[in-house]
């Protein structure tokens, strides 16, 4: 009887072990760098309209967003995208409304009809939910990391 | 991290910074940062621990079982009508049947007598005192959320929310995992029982009739369905109206089926006290013939009893943890958003698909392990559900921990201010959640695999205990492998959907 408690804390023990290894093997980029919290991590430098002359970023991710008819596009897709990292939503609209991303705090950005262009960047490593607040549909999930 | 009340994060920030200058932001089920997936690596390698345990569990642990007594006799007596072998004509008992020897016998109650707890702490928290301060405690609490439910704004700066979904929800379980049956001690509906029942001069354990045992805990099943179906599957599920008639209905059923059949339909029936009384038998605590002990925690769940509707219970539990992960996946934001039906429609359906497959796996792994002495095949289910709450536990741990921790502190901060008047109650109102595991995703994905592989460990064992005293002897290896397939299979896909969130 004995034995079989230890055999089990070895189960138990390989069990954490064979986890945390492969946890330790990835490269935890952020631990380091971490930011303290305050309530403004997503700065946002939303700019719309034909204002929008300033040249885009080296390292900018451009997201195309098409907004027709009731649809949205892309639509409820996952998009990859650096902490820190410009994030360009280019929107072409055939009415005006409103995007929000679902950030902390919340960015709401109101489009007008014909084309304009957000640019926001989310610092916070997490996944974001830019969404379409009228027509209520999810056009991109930022996976910011 | 997906619950609905992920928006709250984005409502208060605004309304802080007035970066927006808008607090009227209604939420739409999906909002807020969301916790980032586990990584592949991890969720294989979670998977894969499980499965090397699970047969390790299988072939290197004990042979008979160290906290049930031999054919399930601890149990045998609590389970009312319809077990027989007659039932189930695969079976020939006595022959097979694990032998019964005094020494054994001992030993398990041994366990399951546990060791007692520090004298001193056993009398305060049995005394009267403490008794009433608990209950003091829990009513207090209620009437704070029914004054925000009743005259706190429509918006997500009413706490209300947040005590609902991320407090009760979240932390009650929590707290019964550390500290025991919190919500038997503070439940305001056993409180306002007890009241009436003095007033009326009678007895708060006795209502007008006998609770009918084969209600079991289906009551508190539905209870549960009902909670996850506000918060998942309903389409305003942040909207003041609808949340505070939940619990108005809530209230109102606990308190006719407490005055019809007494304390028996909490202990049964209340969907808080049930989902609270299963966790607690994770805790080390537990009151052995009046007596506060220290014990095993799998020695503590082998006493959970299996009563019609646990399985339920269980099923509820798990499905609809398993589809909050699931539903913001953008595989299922693409499915509704391409569909022709609604959002809602579907939601619907998902939930109810995932409470079903859970609970039609745990029914068919255990029918399919082979019944012994005394136990029906359609017994079985109910005998091992019990193992299925580590795994339940494990999984709430992994997917709520941040909720727990972000929205849960940003609602300390809001019960400051419960009617969005500018007050600070308690002093907390400046409180902001630092997001600290968001900084941190590898030790918070590695925590959730720890906490679900964990869990898987406790929960093979516990049905491995229970496979021994219901199994011949002879099919005692080969007997539990549909157990073992449907655990792996939760696990699997519960770090699927972590790692798909």
């Amino acid at each position: 009887m004995p034995r079989t408690p230890r055999a089990l804390g070895a189960a138990l023990l390989s069990a954490a072990l064979l986890t945390s290894l492969t946890a330790c093997g990835e490269d935890d980029g952020s631990a380091g760098t971490a930011t303290s919290g305050s309530s403004s991590e997503a700065s946002s430098t939303a700019s719309s309209g034909a204002a929008s002359s300033s040249a885009p970023a080296d390292d900018a991710k451009v997201i195309d967003i098409a907004i027709k008819d009731g649809d949205v596009s892309p639509s409820g897709d996952r998009i990859e995208v650096k902490r820190g990292q410009t994030v360009e939503l280019k929107v072409t609209a055939d009415s005006e409304g409103e995007i929000h991303v679902h950030s902390d705090p919340e960015q709401e950005l109101a489009y007008k009809e014909g084309e304009q262009t957000f640019s926001l960047a989310i610092e916070r490593p997490g996944v974001v939910a830019v969404e379409d607040h009228a027509l209520d549909k999810v056009i991109v999930q930022l996976e910011v990391r | 991290m997906t619950s609905p009340l992920a928006t709250a994060h984005a409502v208060a920030a605004s309304a802080i910074g007035s970066t927006v200058g808008s607090d009227t932001v209604q939420a739409h089920g999906i909002g807020g940062q969301a916790d980032l997936p586990i990584p592949l690596t991890l969720a294989i390698s979670g998977a894969v621990a499980a499965l090397v345990v699970s047969f390790t569990v299988l072939v290197v642990a004990w042979r008979r079982p160290r906290y049930e007594l031999a054919g399930g006799g601890t149990v045998r007596a609590t389970v009312g009508v319809g077990s027989g072998s007659a039932l189930d004509p695969g079976l020939d008992p006595g022959l097979d049947a694990p032998a019964v020897d005094a020494e054994h016998e001992d030993a398990v109650l041994r366990r399951r007598a546990g060791r007692p707890a520090p004298a001193v702490l056993d009398r305060v928290v049995g005394s009267h005192g403490f008794h009433l301060a608990a209950r003091a405690l829990g009513l207090a609490l209620a009437v704070f959320t029914a004054v925000c439910a009743i005259f706190g704004s429509d918006d997500l700066n009413n706490p209300f929310f947040g005590i609902f979904y991320v407090w009760l929800w979240v932390g009650l379980i929590f707290a019964s995992a550390l500290l025991g049956p919190v919500w038997r001690a503070i439940s305001p509906v056993r409180t306002i029982n007890a009241v009436i029942a003095r007033l009326a001069d009678s007895d708060p354990d006795r209502g007008l009739l006998t609770y009918p045992e084969r209600l079991g805990h289906w009551p508190a099943a539905l209870g549960l369905f009902a909670f996850v179906w506000l918060e998942l599957a309903y389409a305003y599920p942040t909207d003041l109206g609808p949340v505070r008639l939940w619990c108005a209905v809530y209230f109102a059923v606990m308190l006719v089926g407490g005055a019809l059949f007494g304390n028996r339909f909490y202990e049964l029936g209340d969907p808080f006290e049930v989902y609270s009384g299963l966790i607690a038998k994770l805790s080390p605590w537990a009151r052995v013939d009046g007596r506060l002990v220290l014990r095993s925690p799998l020695a503590n769940l082998a006493t959970i009893v299996p009563r019609p509707g646990l399985v339920a219970v269980v099923a509820v539990l798990f499905g609809s943890t398993a589809f909050d992960s699931f539903r913001e996946s953008s595989f299922w934001v693409k499915t509704y958003q391409d569909a022709s039906v609604s959002k809602v429609l579907l939601d619907n359906l998902a939930l109810v698909g995932f409470c079903l497959t859970a609970g039609v796996l745990l029914a068919v792994g255990s029918a399919l392990t082979r019944g012994g002495g005394s136990v029906a095949r359609r017994e079985l289910p109910g005998r091992y559900a019990h193992s299925i709450v580590p795994i339940i536990l494990g999984y709430i741990l992994a997917h709520y921990l941040t909720l727990w921790v972000d929205v849960g502190t940003q609602t300390l901060a809001r019960v400051s201010d419960p009617l969005s008047t500018g007050a600070n109650l308690f002093g907390t109102a400046g409180l902001t959640p630092s997001y600290w595991f968001s900084y941190h995703p590898t030790l918070l994905a590695t925590i959730k695999v720890l906490a679900v592989v964990i869990g898987h460990v406790v929960a093979a064992v516990a049905a491995h205990d229970r496979a021994l005293a219901l199994l011949p002897r002879r099919e005692q290896i080969v007997g539990q492998l549909p157990m073992l397939f449907i655990m792996v299979a939760f696990t699997g896909g519960g770090l699927y959907l972590l790692f798909n969130a």
